[in-house]
Parts: C-alpha cells; sequence; structure tokens
C-alpha cells in the first residue's frame, strides 16, 4: 500500500515524530543512564529489564524473611507463556528410569504430605560484580539471595510413587520457559539422585504461605536447600530420571567452576564441576552504604548462611580486617534458612568507617577477603563492607 | 519535510549537554544544516584512537537493537566490562545460539563492544550523544518523492530477517504476536509506530529499519 510522503510524516511527526525526533534515545543509552550511583534504594534493583533479572537491596535483609515481591528474580528466558502453566493445562511429568512414568496435576501434588522448608535461595553468580579481573554474566551485586518459606511436597515422595529403577544417579528437571529463538538451548538442568532424595528437597507451590508468584516459577518450582539456586528449576515440567547427569549448555558449560583454581582472567578450560552447595557467606542489612551514622551506640545487622554447614561464628571488624570482633547470633536457626546476627558498635572518630563482616561454618570454612577468581564469577563470598560516615 | 529548518529545530530543541566534545556539536550542526557525509564524522573522531567513529557506533548499536535485543534487554550488555577477546567468545556464542549476525557484523559489534566497553571503562557511560542519533535517523530517510510503495517481495526478505525469530514463519505468532491478518495492520500508523519506537518487549526499529524496509514489510504483510 502506497503511503503519501505527506501522511507519513505526518505520522512521524505527530504520532511517533514527538517521541522519535525529539525524546529519542536508544534504550542502549537510556539504561546506562538509569541507574542510580547508589543503587541500594527502591524496592528492587534491576540488572536486566527482559528477561527480567533483578536483586533486592540488602536493607530488606534485615528480616528473617524476604517477601515475595521483594525477592530476588532470575532466569534465562523469562517466565513460560500463561497458557503453558495455567493450573488446568499444567502437568507434572516424571519419566525416565522408573517402573511407573507419571503425570500428574497440581491437585494430585496438593494431597501429597506438605512439608515447609524455610531455606536460602541464591544465584550461583551473586557478587559476580566483585570478581577482578570482571566475567562476563548479569553483574549482581549482593541482593541476588534470600531466604523463604517453602511449602511443597518431597521430591522423594513423587520419586517413590513412579519406583526408581536401578542404575538411576541423576535427576533431571525441566522447567516451562523457553528461549524466544529455538536454536538457544533449554535451561535443563539435573541434580545427583542422592540429593533429588534428601528430605527437604521440595517441589514448592507456596512461598511464605503465599501461592508461589509467576516470577518465582509457579505452579511448582524445586526447592534444593544448602544448594544455589541453578538447580531450583521454576514451572517446572518435567522429572527424568537418568544414569547421566543432563547433557547440554547449561549443565555441561554454564554453571560449572573449574576443579583446580582457575588462572585469573583466562578462560574456562581442564576440568570442572558444577555449581551446587553455596559457600559461607554473611552480609550486613545494616547500616546501610553511605549511612550517617551518630557517635556512640549504634547496631550493625545482618545475615550469615552457608551450604550444608551451620552458621557458628559471624565477626565484625571496623579496621579494614586486621582484628575481628564476634557478632552475636539471633532469632530463628533453621538448616537451611540464613541466621541473623547483631553486632553492638560504639561509634566515637567522626569521619567515614568501613564495618567489614566475615561468617564462619560448622565446617570450619570462613570466608575470604576475595573469593578464588573463575571464569564465570560464581561463588563470591568475600568479606561483606559497609562504608558509613560518622558525624563529628 | 526533511528541510535543514525543520531538522535544526530539532537540534535546538535539546540543550547541548554539559562537557559535551565540541567535534560532536560540530558533527551534530554539521548533520543539521544537511552537509552529511561519513568523512566528517570520521575527520572529527581520528583524534581518539580509543574510540569507534562515531558513524561505526551509530551502526554497532543499531545492530545491537536489531540482533541482540531481540532476544535481551541492552541493559545486559552495556553492564558488562570486557577484553576484546571475552567480548568476541560472546558475540560469537550468540551468533551461534541463532542471532543473525553476519560475519561483517559480527567484526563491527566486538570492535565497538570493545571499545566502549572494556575493562577499564567506568562503571557509569556517559550517554551517546543523543543529537547525533537524530540526525542519524533523518539520515537514513531514502529521498522520498512523493510516495513511498512497499514491496512486498522484498519485505518477505527483510520480515524473514529481522522479525521472524519473534513473529513467526509467515507472520503466524511465536513469542511475539502473530501478524498476519493482524488487526494492528488497519492502522497503518500504529503499526509504523510500533515497529520504528517498539512496544513492550519488542525493541525499537527507527535506527535499523530505513522508511523503505518498513513499507516492503508492511507491504509484505498486508499480503498475508
Amino acid at each position: 500500500m502506497p503511503i503519501s510522503r505527506r501522511s507519513l510524516f505526518k505520522a512521524l511527526l505527530q504520532g511517533i515524530g514527538v517521541g522519535l525526533l525529539v525524546d529519542q534515545r536508544l534504550p542502549v543509552a537510556l539504561a546506562g543512564g538509569e541507574e542510580a550511583a547508589r543503587d541500594d534504594v527502591g524496592p528492587f534493583i534491576a540488572r536486566v529489564t527482559r528477561p527480567f533479572d533483578a536483586e533486592t537491596p540488602v536493607g530488606e535483609f534485615a528480616s528473617f524473611l524476604t517477601p515475595n515481591d521483594r525477592f530476588f528474580v532470575r532466569s534465562h528466558f523469562g517466565p513460560p507463556v500463561p497458557e503453558l502453566i495455567a493450573e488446568a493445562n499444567w502437568k507434572l511429568r516424571v519419566g525416565g528410569l522408573v517402573d511407573r512414568p507419571q503425570v500428574l496435576t497440581l491437585r494430585e501434588l496438593k494431597q501429597v504430605e506438605p512439608v515447609t522448608i524455610t531455606a536460602v535461595v541464591q544465584c550461583s553468580g551473586n557478587g559476580r560484580a566483585f570478581h577482578r579481573p570482571k566475567v562476563p554474566g548479569v553483574q549482581w551485586k549482593r541482593g541476588a539471595v534470600g531466604n523463604a518459606r517453602w511449602t511443597g511436597l518431597r521430591l522423594r515422595d513423587v520419586l517413590a510413587q513412579a519406583g526408581v529403577k536401578e542404575g538411576a544417579q541423576h535427576v533431571q528437571l525441566q522447567g516451562a520457559d523457553r528461549p524466544i529463538v529455538d536454536s538457544v538451548p533449554l535451561f535443563t538442568r539435573s541434580i545427583p539422585l542422592a540429593k533429588a532424595l534428601h528430605p527437604d528437597t521440595i517441589l514448592a507451590y507456596e512461598m511464605n504461605g503465599r501461592p508461589l508468584p509467576i516470577l518465582h516459577g509457579a505452579p511448582l518450582r524445586v526447592i534444593t536447600p544448602g544448594w544455589m539456586a541453578n538447580s531450583c528449576t521454576k514451572w517446572l515440567t518435567d522429572i527424568t530420571v537418568q544414569a547421566e547427569e543432563a547433557k547440554g549448555y547449561y549443565m555441561q558449560t554454564a554453571y560449572r567452576v573449574p576443579v583446580k583454581s582457575a588462572e585469573s582472567g583466562g578462560i574456562a578450560t581442564g576440568a570442572s564441576t558444577p555449581v551446587a552447595a553455596m559457600v559461607v557467606k554473611s552480609l550486613i542489612a545494616a547500616p546501610q552504604e553511605g549511612d550517617i551514622v551518630e557517635p556512640g551506640f549504634s547496631a550493625i545487622q545482618g545475615v550469615a548462611w552457608s551450604g550444608e554447614a551451620k552458621v557458628m561464628k559471624v565477626e565484625v571488624s571496623l579496621d579494614g580486617g586486621k582484628t575481628w570482633e564476634p557478632a552475636r547470633l539471633v532469632g530463628d536457626d533453621h538448616p537451611f534458612a540464613w541466621r541473623r546476627w547483631r553486632f553492638l558498635w560504639k561509634a566515637t572518630t567522626p569521619g567515614p568507617v568501613s564495618i567489614l563482616c566475615r561468617a564462619t561454618d560448622a565446617r570450619g570454612e570462613t570466608q575470604p577477603e576475595v573469593s578464588p577468581w573463575n571464569p564465570s564469577g560464581f561463588l563470591w563470598n568475600g568479606w561483606d563492607r559497609v562504608t558509613v560516615r560518622v558525624t563529628g | 519535510m526533511r528541510t535543514p529548518k525543520q531538522t535544526r529545530t530539532t537540534c535546538e530543541a535539546r540543550p547541548a549537554k554539559r562537557g559535551q566534545p565540541i567535534h560532536v556539536r560540530i558533527v551534530c550542526l554539521c548533520l543539521a544544516l544537511g552537509l552529511v557525509g561519513p568523512a566528517v564524522i570520521t575527520a572529527a573522531q581520528e583524534g581518539d584512537p580509543a574510540s569507534i567513529s562515531a558513524a561505526l557506533a551509530l551502526r554497532a548499536e543499531a545492530l545491537i537493537m536489531a540482533r541482540c535485543a531481540v532476544c535481551h534487554s541492552e541493559d545486559l550488555i552495556i553492564q558488562q566490562r570486557l577484553p576484546r577477546n571475552r567480548w568476541e567468545k560472546t558475540v560469537e556464542k550468540m551468533a551461534h545460539w541463532g542471532a543473525e549476525i553476519l560475519p561483517g557484523e559480527a567484526d563491527l559489534l566486538v570492535r565497538y563492544l570493545s571499545a566502549r566497553y572494556h575493562p577499564a571503562a567506568p562503571d557509569h557511560l556517559p550517554l551517546m550523544d543523543s543529537e547525533l542519533r537524530q540526525a542519524e535517523t533523518l539520515k537514513q530517510e531514502p529521498a522520498l518523492t512523493g510516495m513511498l510503495v512497499g514491496d512486498a517481495g522484498r519485505g518477505a526478505g527483510i520480515f524473514e530477517h529481522n522479525c521472524q525469530a519473534c513473529h513467526g514463519i509467515h507472520g503466524s505468532g511465536g513469542m511475539g504476536p502473530k501478524l498476519a491478518k493482524n488487526p494492528i495492520l488497519k492502522h497503518e500508523d500504529r503499526f509504523w509506530e510500533t515497529v520504528l519506537r517498539g512496544r513492550g518487549p519488542m525493541p525499537a526499529w527507527g535506527s535499523f529499519l530505513n522508511q523503505q524496509d518498513v513499507a516492503d514489510i508492511y507491504a509484505w504483510l498486508m499480503s498475508r
């Protein structure tokens, strides 16, 4: 259909043109300018707008449970199209090395004995932005982690119903999310059978007592307490019991760390192992970066957690890590949740003060000043640091 | 409509940014006055060997919109600070995964990305100069002579290369809506607006597709 030059430019200048000519800035530029210099304020810190990846401002971690609408969001392709996960259409298929393949509705799954686990879920790349040399990937800082109460059924109950056959070693997990173009590999993951059979590994349909939100994997997601979130498949549709680890990019190439420490700045070569358990880590939730502190006593507080061991100790340093003083562990104490801690600090000297914290777990693992560098920037657990200013 | 007067008005409508390099302003002015030519831009950038020429930067940014933003927003790219070899690997990986990057385009992308988003670049890079973009958008317009006639045959090819990933084969829908017989086709102005400016998750194509391209895509979609 021909358009006259007049009508085209009328459209450009009126409907489109106002935006196109006067306010046109490519999102390339927009996004760079939008990020505030201080990004720990506001309800969410969006790292990627599409697919939506966002972290929680650490001030939120002053509370034991992270609210659903503040909990960090991460996926490779964004939520599936709504029809795929609508309760009427959605089914969980269980197959592979099983005696009785299953096709289960959400209603059937909710009839299985429910369990509630309080557990930390953390992105493997949380803290990636602190690795030097810098590494590619979403530049998460401190908030790609949260602690929530997850309610669902034990994965082992589903597996028992299906009957795991001899030779099974791994359980493959597939969600309903799909890449925009078919040539991008699916986010297919697997966990070892032993982890799948752990009584605290669950398929969750509730988060903090509410139906699981779509951004967090509704109607069903895997929760592998103590392990990084790359095992916590969202929008779960297919469980396949098999002899081998899942094939494909997201199991065999991505989410792996070198077995031997990597040469700094190098690329991934040599033997590697999947990222699994979390490492011991702590964060300062209050005060926050840049806060003004009055002289006298004030509380420093935060959270600490470790993968499969109990947090035994959190320490605070106010002299750059030369000396450390113990903080007090407070509040709820659950195996896979984080532990809150408090430290009473008497601020005296006016000026900037850096507060550092580090945790130690029951295996004796202590947070290092700087985590081992690896090509994908996983498992950052260096000392946490917040700088405040004490008034005169 | 592409008179120097109109274009100049557009430029003047925006206050010049403080600290904007004088050569950028000169380029902007040259473009605004219709003194358009790649030689002008290249010459203006010669004194800055670390940067890529403005003309190439604009082409690279348009490519990012067209080739990368189909699957993920640009903020994922601009937060990276990587050496050239890692940019090469990344672009290679994306091409392998189906990004429609031609070999020449890959080179340009790597040059641009490693010039702008290198490890020593500051966390918060200043915006690219927006006046320059506007001028570039205008520069892309074909010399119009009254009527813009869409070529459905050509549109089929442009659609396949740029739109099909989201809107499906023959515009039958996919991650993006079905376009064949889509009601938006009855409102040509809305169609143009959506293509040029984007909508929701769809990136803006105004800096990549020229008006003839859009007219051709429209003609092809109307024939579906």
